[in-house]
């Protein structure tokens, strides 16, 4: 049994339940009252509705256990950070669970905060930024299955999105261009350097990034998750593209804007970057979103180069997943908190002259490999 | 350099230090409610005070930089009526000159910090609250202290048994002006506290006490002879019992009735027990007491 037909049942279980009231108020009630409501219940009962309800319900799910690994990468990485800073990190609340509830409390922090426009701010773009900034976010998260049988799917075979990697690639790459409307509609100095910085870096790490997934594409021949874990059955691709999994781990830094590559928020420079005039939940909201970006970055790494769901088989293969997504989590993260913040030159360089050579042997050594058929 | 330089040595830094302070041991931080820190004894925190030793000389609250000290009036059942200071913690900086200066060395720092509270009144210490009267005598004694002879000056008859006893001559008898007595001068930097002194005094008037020794250069008060009326009060305001009330003979009157007056008095000061705290100053109606630099 997959996601969808798991989701079909309780749908298909929820809706008989409530049609027996339309179908009974269609009995009960007179002439055009009865037509109405029978009407109603065959509405609910129709095929569409029963598909749209039932991916609905799909996302909820994918959503909720997203979030969940959102609070738990917040408090990991603070947890870790604190302890490579010879610290505690967060402690007190929910202390026997080792200071887990303390992304609540912030949260709930954040929810009583004052939310403030500036006044000569363009109220479009500064409300339509995050706007863009989390749900196309949410969106790329939404074609990642972390099984076969556990992922949004459209119909009863439990597919995924076609070519799922390529969309979530495409959502994912959008964030930049909400962060340069923040920057430009908050009429702010830092903001606006932090909107412009966020393009030209993507100008800088987008590129390889994607040669280093066209690798993968390559040796897989699929565009789509199913396809791409599929063909690591036997071998996971970070061991014959280990040069492109160390440059698609550098991109993913700069692809969710960490440090090192945190440019458009490099809080020594730029105040808060580009979220400098952001302040309450908006804020609350793009840092959570910045901590999801980890988890699909953590997620997309896995899936393509560590072998997504494969492992032995004590575990399920959900977990498997989500274990090497946080591995990956725990390596950026700890890259995070060990290297300096790079210059904007710095990363341009970088990016044109370092990985995407790289990035470019990565290609040609996929060629070969596939060229010998091996794969 | 390169890139093992400014990539792999410093997360190879940051693992070994995750390493340390997650799997072999634990954080260098304390967890501030629950663990404390053991502070060092020398620690500037809330102040004590030893109703016992303090004489109420208020060198303290002169020389508080923020001002936050004040003396307040009390009533000991033990020591009767009595000046003490208060230390208002929000303007308080800790600074430990009120300790320094103290002659008698009653006033201490604790290493107790946690001194906040929900209002202003609430961290206004008055010397109620500050009281502790074991405390001076279990801390360990930072202050020089020496044995020297105290004099008595009620008691001297100016016998200059003293000053022919001192091995160290450091005792000159001097005469006082217009009382046709003499009392004996100690330099104290010479004092070799032998004493010989207090034991060959016939009176008792010279004890050996223990003194501590000022850190603080102090000011010394000088009697303006003329304007002197007698009156008494820099005596009773004198916290160190150094200002002696002494007759002046060939000063009584002829009253109408023919009896003689009492003769007029004046103060004598004793500065080897001042501690310069300016009271006798400022007790003084008449100008009779000059004390450069004083507080007024």
């Amino acid at each position: 049994m997959n996601l969808y037909e798991f989701c079909y049942g309780i749908i298909h279980w929820l809706v008989d339940l409530v049609n027996n009231l339309w179908y009974w108020l269609g009995d009960v009630l007179p002439w055009w009252f009865g037509d109405f409501f029978d009407a109603v219940g065959d509405l609910a009962a129709s095929d569409g509705n029963l598909a749209v309800m039932t991916i609905l319900l799909e996302v909820i799910i994918i959503v909720i256990i997203s979030l969940v690994n959102v609070l738990n990468f917040i408090w990991l990485d603070r947890k870790f950070m604190g302890r490579i800073f010879d610290f505690y990190g967060p402690y007190y609340v929910g202390y026997r669970i080792g200071g887990w509830l303390q992304n609540i409390a912030d949260g709930i922090k954040l929810f009583v905060k004052e939310i403030i426009t500036p006044a000569k701010a363009d109220k479009l773009g500064f409300l339509v930024a995050p706007v863009i900034f989390v749900s196309t976010s949410f969106m790329a998260l939404s074609t990642i299955p972390l099984s076969p049988d556990f992922g949004i799917a459209t119909n009863e075979s439990g597919d995924g999105v076609p070519g799922g990697i390529i969309v979530a690639f495409a959502f994912f790459a959008i964030a930049p261009f909400s962060i340069l409307i923040a920057g430009w509609s908050s009429n702010n100095k830092y903001t606006l350097i932090g909107g412009m910085r966020s393009a030209a870096q993507m100008m800088s790490y987008e590129i390889p990034m994607l040669l280093c997934v066209a690798s993968v594409f390559l040796l897989s021949g699929s565009f789509g998750f199913e396809g791409v874990v599929g063909a690591q059955d036997d071998i996971w691709f970070a061991i014959p593209l280990a040069l492109g999994f160390v440059v698609f781990l550098t991109c993913l830094a700069a692809e969710v804007e960490i440090q090192p590559f945190d440019l458009p928020e490099a809080e020594a420079e730029l105040v808060e970057g580009w979220t400098t005039e952001y302040c309450g939940m908006r804020f609350g909201l793009f840092m959570m979103t910045s901590y999801l970006r980890g988890y699909i970055g953590g997620a997309l790494a896995t899936a393509l180069f560590l072998g997504g769901w494969h492992g032995p088989e004590i575990i399920p293969g959900p977990i498997w997943f989500l274990i090497k997504a946080y591995t990956v989590f725990v390596v950026i993260e700890w890259m995070r908190w060990s290297l300096p913040r790079v210059r904007v030159d710095q990363i341009l360089d970088l990016g044109w002259k370092r990985l995407l050579p790289l990035a470019v042997l990565n290609l040609m050594v996929a060629v070969a490999l596939k060229s010998m058929g091996w794969f | 350099m390169g890139f093992s330089g400014y990539v792999l040595r410093p997360m190879g830094r940051t693992i070994r230090q995750f390493a340390r302070s997650f799997i072999v041991g634990k954080p260098n931080t304390v967890l501030y409610p629950y663990q404390k820190l053991d502070l060092p004894p020398t620690y500037r925190g809330k102040h004590t005070l030893d109703f016992k030793r303090c004489i109420g000389c208020s060198n303290c609250v002169q020389i508080c930089p923020n001002d936050c000290m004040w003396m307040e009036k009390l009533e000991d059942p033990e020591l009767g009526k009595i000046e003490r200071p208060g230390v208002d913690y929000a303007r308080c900086l800790f600074c430990g000159l009120c300790v320094e200066v103290c002659p008698t060395v009653a006033i201490h720092h604790t290493v107790e910090f946690e001194l906040a509270d929900r209002e202003r009144s609430g961290i206004k210490f008055g010397p109620k609250e500050l009281r502790d009267d074991a405390y001076a005598d279990k801390v360990l004694e930072e202050r020089h202290k020496r044995s020297l002879p105290v004099l008595d000056l009620s008691k001297c008859t100016g016998c200059e048994k003293c000053a022919g006893e001192c091995p160290e001559i450091c005792i000159a008898m001097m005469p006082i002006e217009a009382t046709g007595k003499q009392k004996p001068e100690i330099n104290l930097g010479k004092c070799s506290s032998c004493g010989k002194c207090a034991a060959v005094c016939p009176e008792a008037a010279l004890k050996m006490d223990e003194v501590y020794e000022s850190y603080f250069e102090m000011l010394e008060p000088k009697l303006k002879l003329v304007n002197c009326t007698g009156c008494g009060a820099c005596a009773r305001a004198c916290p160190a019992d150094a200002i002696y009330m002494m007759d002046m003979p060939g000063t009584e009157r002829t009253l109408k009735d023919g009896k003689k007056s009492k003769p007029k008095k004046r103060a004598v000061f004793v500065l080897e027990k001042c501690v310069g705290c300016g009271k006798c100053f400022r007790a003084c109606k008449f100008d009779a007491i000059a004390m450069p630099g004083v507080k007024a």
